[in-house]
């Protein structure tokens, strides 16, 4: 009886996709399925990066297709690292990180650690914290090129309102000293919701009864703070500091936005040098060099904090 | 070291009543195990004596001293949690040297040492004093707990379950500790469990608690051969003592209005029948190596007891049974004294 059914279903599949199939191993089976992933990688990350490491050690040009490509060594990258405007470029991009990172995780573990007091409607407010992270940060740098208008702004009005200076000489993006902040800002009200986040999750997966305990053995709430509360969200907190940190290392859509680099170069972070260089002087092997400099810093720097944040797990 | 006073103290978490008008007196150097099941108020009992949760009606005095509006810290008891509850970044002697290192007492880091020194040799954890919290098996994390609770000097110690989490063995071995400690510092000590054992041989008097009332207090003793009613004789004894409807078997000199007969191992005698007449058959023996356990049906009721590891008894064996003044119970499950 149980032959017959299993015959009569052998006998309904399709003769030849039948025969194909049989003759695939599990682990066969098992590429095929991966195989669409595997070749999407491939195309669109594995084989650009490969490609942009054989760019690096040519003088190709992109808008000059025509033109023989000569191998020239090491050249570019010697001369990216003697380029005081790259250097310039670099230190512009650490001091954009440095400041909103230490914002952000400041800003941002505060209001994690009020939202966690669960006081009535902490839901409600994490949700309207949470809406600048959730646009695009297209919109998001065109609306506060608006907010930054001398003449129109609600900024520069509101800082004029409360300092009194006239709003017509903040231009927050065409200032020299100021446009960096300017960026600062922006970047700071949209991804400090992001790292609030992060720090919250740290904040609840302490448990209760180890304040009631440190209550118990008298511990005071700045004590149960710094022994209890900091170092148990500590990973989380670096956690969200690596992914704002690899994040803002290439930042590039709000600079590109906001000021486009300017005023002069006080804005011009390590990606948006890049752009020109790539997009604008046309140097593509120049700029892949670049690229993979830039990549190699990321990549080791982070390896470097992963091993650091590993060794705070493991306390 | 002080005593303690719970005056008519109730606490409900919304329709729940966890605690019911409790009044219990823990004297100075005492150590009381109030045992019950889960959810019948014992650790919401201690966590209002600590200060945890804060009493709808009634008082709780520490030392003389009313503490009912008081905060944990103010009341100064110590509190060994269910969980582990280390403060897991810290080592072993930091974790020991915590509540000593609150401003309130200002000690001198040298104090600090000699003290949990003493106290980690008191548990037997100064041999790891500078491993991580983590990196402890679960006895050592509660010794560490205890520990913790131990380097101060409270006015009382108190103890949710602190041995439930741990395998027998060391559960076993941790029981004599505790109490040993217990002894050496004539520490006031409340202890809650649900287990039997632990209240037997740990406690000075035990507290039965259910549904958030205080059923009965008194000495292991008292608790065992004289029990209030139904629920503390079900509580105490291994197996459990068999509960009989009156008219089962022989039911001897019997006070009036008794309606259920209490019968544990040593109230029953049992023997081979021999002369055709039998009140029970055997059901089983169930080998336990330094014991026996008896299986017996009798009528439609069946009796576990206890039974020599030499018994000549066996499955299917006919046997009398006679009660040896067992406990009497009235219609309301209360006990009815004898005489």
């Amino acid at each position: 009886m149980l032959n017959r059914t299993a015959d009569s279903v052998a006998r309904a599949t399709p003769e030849p996709l039948a025969r194909k199939v049989r003759g695939i191993s599990d682990k066969g089976l098992a590429w095929l399925f991966i195989s669409p992933t595997i070749l999407l990688l491939l195309a669109i990350n594995i084989f650009p990066l490969f490609w942009a490491i054989y760019l690096s050690f040519t003088n190709y040009r992109a808008n000059r297709p025509n033109e023989v490509v000569r191998n020239v060594g090491l050249a570019n990258y010697k001369r990216i690292l003697g380029d005081q405007d790259i250097w310039i470029a670099m230190q512009t991009t650490a001091h954009f990180v440095f400041w909103t990172i230490l914002l952000q995780t400041l800003i941002g573990f505060t209001l994690a650690w009020l939202i966690d007091r669960k006081f009535r409607g902490h839901a409600f407010w994490t949700t309207i914290i949470l809406v600048p992270m959730m646009l695009s940060p297209a919109v998001v740098g065109n609306f506060w090129r608006f907010l930054y208008e001398p003449q129109i702004g609600l900024f520069a009005y509101a800082i004029s309102f409360v300092t009194g200076i006239p709003a017509t000489q903040i231009g927050m993006l065409s200032n020299v000293s100021l446009a960096p902040w300017s960026i600062v800002i922006v970047d700071t009200w949209m991804w400090t919701p992001y790292v609030m986040l992060i720090c919250l999750a740290g904040l609840r997966s302490i448990p209760e009864y180890i304040y009631e305990a440190a209550e118990v053995d008298r511990a005071s709430n700045w004590r149960q703070f710094w022994s209890i509360t900091l170092p148990m969200a500590l990973p989380f907190i670096m956690l969200a500091v690596l992914f704002r940190g690899i994040e803002n290392f290439k930042m590039f859509d709000m600079v590109n936005l906001l000021t486009g680099g300017g005023p002069g170069s006080t804005t011009e972070v390590a990606s948006i040098t890049l752009k020109r260089q790539a997009f604008e002087s046309w140097r593509t092997g120049y700029s892949s060099a670049f690229a993979i400099i830039l990549f190699v810093a990321v990549f080791g720097l982070a390896n470097i904090y992963v091993k650091a944040l590993n060794k705070v797990k493991q306390r | 070291m002080a005593d303690v006073h719970i005056k008519g103290v109730s606490k409900a978490f919304g329709e729940h009543v966890a605690v019911d008008t409790l009044d219990l007196h823990v004297a100075d150097g005492e150590f009381v195990v109030l045992l019950g099941p889960t959810g019948a108020g014992k650790t919401t009992t201690l966590r209002l004596i600590a200060g945890l949760e804060r009493p709808d009606t009634g008082s709780i005095h520490i030392g003389g001293r009313d503490a009912t509006m008081l905060s944990p810290a103010e009341r100064d008891t110590a509190f060994v949690f269910q969980q582990y509850s280390l403060y897991p970044h810290l080592s072993v002697y930091d974790n020991l040297a915590f509540p000593l290192r609150s401003p309130a007492r200002r000690l001198s880091e040298d104090a600090v040492r000699r003290r949990v020194e003493d106290v980690a040799k008191m548990v037997r954890i100064h041999h790891k004093l500078n491993n991580r919290s983590t990196k402890l098996s679960g006895g050592e994390m509660q010794r560490v707990a205890i520990g913790r609770a131990l380097v101060r000097k409270p006015s009382i110690y108190l103890m949710d379950e602190p041995l439930s989490s741990l395998d027998a063995k060391l559960r076993a071995e941790l029981r004599l500790e505790l109490k040993r400690i217990q002894a050496e510092l004539g520490a006031t000590m409340l202890y809650v469990t649900h287990d039997q054992i632990e209240a037997m041989t740990m406690a000075d008097r035990i507290g039965i608690l259910a549904d958030g009332v205080l059923v009965q207090i008194g000495t292991p003793r008292t608790i065992y051969s004289e029990p209030a009613n139904l629920h503390v004789a079900a509580r105490l004894g291994q197996p459990a003592i068999n509960l009989l409807p009156t008219g089962l078997l022989p039911d001897g000199d019997m006070p009036a209005g008794t309606k259920t007969i209490g019968a544990r191992t040593e109230h029953l005698s049992i023997g081979k029948a021999s002369n055709g007449h039998a009140d029970g058959v055997v059901d089983w023996v169930e080998h336990l190596g330094d014991q026996n356990h008896l299986h017996v049906t009798v009528g439609t009721k069946k009796l576990v007891t206890l039974t020599d590891p030499d018994t000549q008894l066996e499955k299917g064996d006919k046997v009398i049974i006679r009660y040896r003044a067992p406990l009497f119970f009235d219609q309301a499950g209360n006990r009815i004294a004898n005489r």
